[in-house]
């Protein structure tokens, strides 16, 4: 019935909306405005909810704990709205997609340890400060040739795109002769300095500490640097209720002490946890691993079905006699064929919002993007199949008085189906592996989910370990399984 | 223009062909060909290789379609775009080289699967009739069989039943002893013999001169796109008047 209503037009969206919600597994996070009886002032914003766009792994300011997000920033926005008695709706995104997000609209506000630069106030408007930062140099725990900037000569340092620490790095980089290379996120830039590819990180200070207290394998090796402040924005001329709202609650805040606690809670040195054994992550992670299993299943299923029809369709139409037909067919197939996937998934998600003004939920993009190119693959399948078969099967079909319809229907499709069958299988399989490049846009299928994973613990091998068998199992076992009923009914 | 052309054929005309001309691109294949065949008539068409036989054959099922000309088939006229294609190829079955017969159904549902699909009988009779030209064919043994189960003789036969279930009137065989083992060929010739003997219009390309001979009203030597020579098969094998044609059997006799 559920598997029913996907497929009405128009119904998409709700459908799999609730699918999502059904899944448990979405990447929003709802905080309900507990305290709204509280003696406040009625906002101008009470009772309204906002979608707030986040980064995904800025730990102390955001990051996963037990599968919830948690952080500064998000202690921060749900109190500040539960103070100002409106609700949020919080999409871990990552911190480039987010600010993508936030000028398309798909957001409302991003909180995401954003520092308040010049640049970003022309396309966005900041709350006041929240939070004073300041950059942070740290290398790997056992280096000990590196001790302030003048080491670095002829070295290369990893900083996160698009983050004070990369304008920083940049900004003495030539007086320093190191190169900087520019990673998307924190643990892929530790995990760059443990391996050795790069000799420092420049990232926030705060970020740096919570790490290193975590076990990373890093310490830090100068002192922090002056830096700009946190702000939270909304988009150029957007939502300034919001941005007002935010201002009033944080001062609330600051005010009860309440601000400061949030602060305590997250940046006083935590005892370092006794990490746990291989088991132990295993069965840590097992329950967030297997909802984003559960959306890799989902968004595979249904891009594959689209895929088929898709295939189907434009096959056919690259057989017909028809030359607009096969030009169509063409066209879509050399368009979804010679861009990549993941300029696509951006495309869907980001870029088609921003050019229709229709904002679009992440599972729809993601679905839409490897439907459409897994069908422009299926096409190609389906060509191939038709036209491996013998041109005297449907020359003797044709010769017998059958029509063109009958002919492909009863003589040529049978053979070809039959032909085409393990292309479709390994098709499935190349589909479920690309759905883990939906994980850019925020989607949170298995990749994604373990990249949470290791985000807050370090854990990077491990975790991987852990995500890649589960892909090995699912994949071998679908595979299996597909073998055997081609067998069956493809004697 | 083409009225004159149908008034011209004789009442008993089932084959009605005037400066047929076929060209695949700009390579010219058939270069005006004239040919009228009456009914219960057997024509064999010799000639060598890549002389356009095959095209022609297919000219008049309309599998190729002719560039210029007319082709009139049991008084349709197939340069007629209004004319029932589907209905007109019921009317006249055709057997490959290579037999096509379907290789996903068994040798029963090969026979009934165009008189089901054209619902021209319930499937109980068209089992029936199938039966019945698995008999006439000596093949009533391997209805169950698949094709992969066959020898080449027996493909070709029941290639040819499958024609015959569609009930038509004129039968064109294009090379159908071709592909087969030499032991396989008497078969196959028997079956189109038997045929002939029953009265049936048909169009027989082939390499087999002695048959040619003891079946055919008439043969039709082709080269390069024409008929080069055509007579009773006492006058084409026995005093040829082309050099082109003496030339040729000489080779193949
Ligand atoms: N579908 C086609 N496309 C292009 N050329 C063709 C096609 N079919 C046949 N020909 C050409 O037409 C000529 C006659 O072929 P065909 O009728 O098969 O001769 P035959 O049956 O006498 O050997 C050959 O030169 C062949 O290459
Ligand atoms: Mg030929």
């Amino acid at each position: 019935m559920r598997k029913l209503n996907i497929f009405r037009a128009g119904k998409l969206t709700v459908a799999v909306t609730a699918l999502l919600a059904l899944a448990g597994g979405f990447v929003g996070v709802s905080a309900a405005a507990a305290s709204q009886s509280a003696a406040h002032p009625v906002s101008a914003v009470s009772g309204e909810t906002f979608v707030i766009g986040t980064d995904t792994t800025f730990a102390p300011f955001e990051y996963r704990k037990d599968g919830e997000l948690t952080g500064i920033d998000m202690d921060l926005i749900r109190e500040i709205a539960a103070n100002q008695g409106f609700t949020v709706e919080i999409k871990s995104l990552g911190f480039d997609a987010a600010l993508q997000a936030l000028q398309s609209n798909q957001v409302d506000g991003v909180i995401a340890g954003m520092s308040i630069t010049d640049e970003r106030k022309l396309v966005f408007d900041f709350s006041d400060p929240y939070f004073d930062s300041g950059v942070q140099m740290a290398v790997a725990e056992s280096n000990t040739a590196i001790t302030g900037y003048a080491d670095l000569a002829g070295e290369t340092v990893v900083a996160k795109r698009g983050s004070e620490g990369e304008t920083f790095a940049k900004s003495i980089a030539d007086e320093y002769d190191f190169t900087v290379k520019s990673l998307a996120d924190s643990a892929t830039m530790y995990d760059d300095v443990k391996a050795g590819n790069s000799v420092a990180v420049f990232d926030d200070y705060p970020v740096l500490a919570y790490g290193i207290n975590q076990n990373n394998g890093l310490k830090s090796v100068t002192e922090k640097e002056q830096g700009s402040s946190y702000g939270f924005a909304v988009n150029k001329g957007q939502n300034p209720e919001l941005l007002a709202a935010f201002n009033a609650g944080l001062a609330d805040l600051k005010s009860s002490g309440d601000y400061q606690s949030i602060l305590d809670k997250y940046l006083e040195q935590p005892a370092p946890a006794a990490a746990s054994g291989f088991f132990g992550l295993l069965t840590d992670s097992l329950p967030a691993l297997m909802k984003g299993l559960g959306l890799t299943l989902l968004a595979t299923g249904l891009s594959i079905l689209i895929a088929l029809v898709l295939g189907v369709l434009f096959g056919f139409f690259k057989v017909s006699e028809s030359r607009l037909l096969r030009g169509l067919a063409s066209i879509y197939v050399s368009i979804f064929r010679g861009t990549p996937l993941l300029v696509q998934a951006f495309f869907f998600y980001f870029g088609l919002p921003q050019l229709t003004g229709q904002s679009i939920d992440v599972l729809t993009a993601g679905v839409l993007t490897l439907s459409l190119n897994a069908g422009a693959y299926m096409t190609e399948i389906v060509r191939g199949g038709i036209q491996s078969v013998d041109p005297g099967q449907t020359e003797a079909g044709r010769s017998l008085g059958l029509s063109y319809v009958t002919t492909m229907r009863r003589v040529v499709l049978p053979q070809a189906v039959k032909i085409m069958t393990p292309s479709f299988i390994n098709q499935f399989v190349m589909t479920l592996k690309d759905t883990s490049l939906l994980a850019v846009i925020g989607f949170a299928e298995l990749t994604y989910q373990g990249q949470q994973i290791y985000a807050s613990n370090f854990r990077t091998g491990e975790t991987l370990l852990i995500v890649a068998a589960l892909y090995f199992i699912v994949i071998n076992l679908l595979t299996m399984l597909s073998n055997k009923l081609d067998k069956r009914f493809n004697k | 223009m083409s009225t004159s052309a149908i008034t011209n054929t004789s009442a008993s005309s089932k084959i009605s062909v005037r400066g047929l001309r076929k060209s695949f691109g700009s390579n010219e294949v058939l270069k005006g060909l004239d040919v009228e065949i009456s009914e219960g008539e057997v024509v064999c068409v010799i000639g060598p290789s890549g002389s356009g036989k095959s095209t022609f054959l297919r000219c008049l099922n309309k599998l190729d379609q002719h560039s210029a000309g007319t082709v009139i088939i049991d008084g349709f006229d197939l340069g007629d775009k209004t004319v029932d294609l589907n209905e007109v190829r019921q009317h006249i079955g055709m057997v490959f080289q290579h037999f096509n017969l379907f290789p996903h159904m068994t040798v029963l549902q090969n026979i009934m699967l165009a008189p089901v699909e054209l619902k021209k009988e319930s499937k109980a009779d068209a089992r029936a009739t199938a039966v019945k030209l698995l008999d006439r064919v000596g093949l009533a043994d391997k209805a169950d069989a698949r094709p992969a189960q066959l020898s080449g003789g027996q493909k070709q036969r029941v290639a040819i039943a499958r024609s015959l279930a569609v009930n038509p009137d004129i039968m064109l065989f294009d090379e159908a002893t071709s592909a087969l083992d030499p032991e396989m060929v008497g078969e196959v010739l028997q079956v189109i013999r038997d045929l002939a003997a029953e009265g049936m219009t048909m169009v027989v390309v082939t390499h087999e001169m002695g048959f040619a001979r003891e079946v055919a009203d008439r043969v039709i030597f082709m080269a390069d796109g024409v008929i080069v020579e055509e007579g009773t098969p006492a006058e084409l094998f026995g005093n040829p008047q082309q050099e082109r044609t003496q030339d040729f059997l000489s080779k193949v006799l």
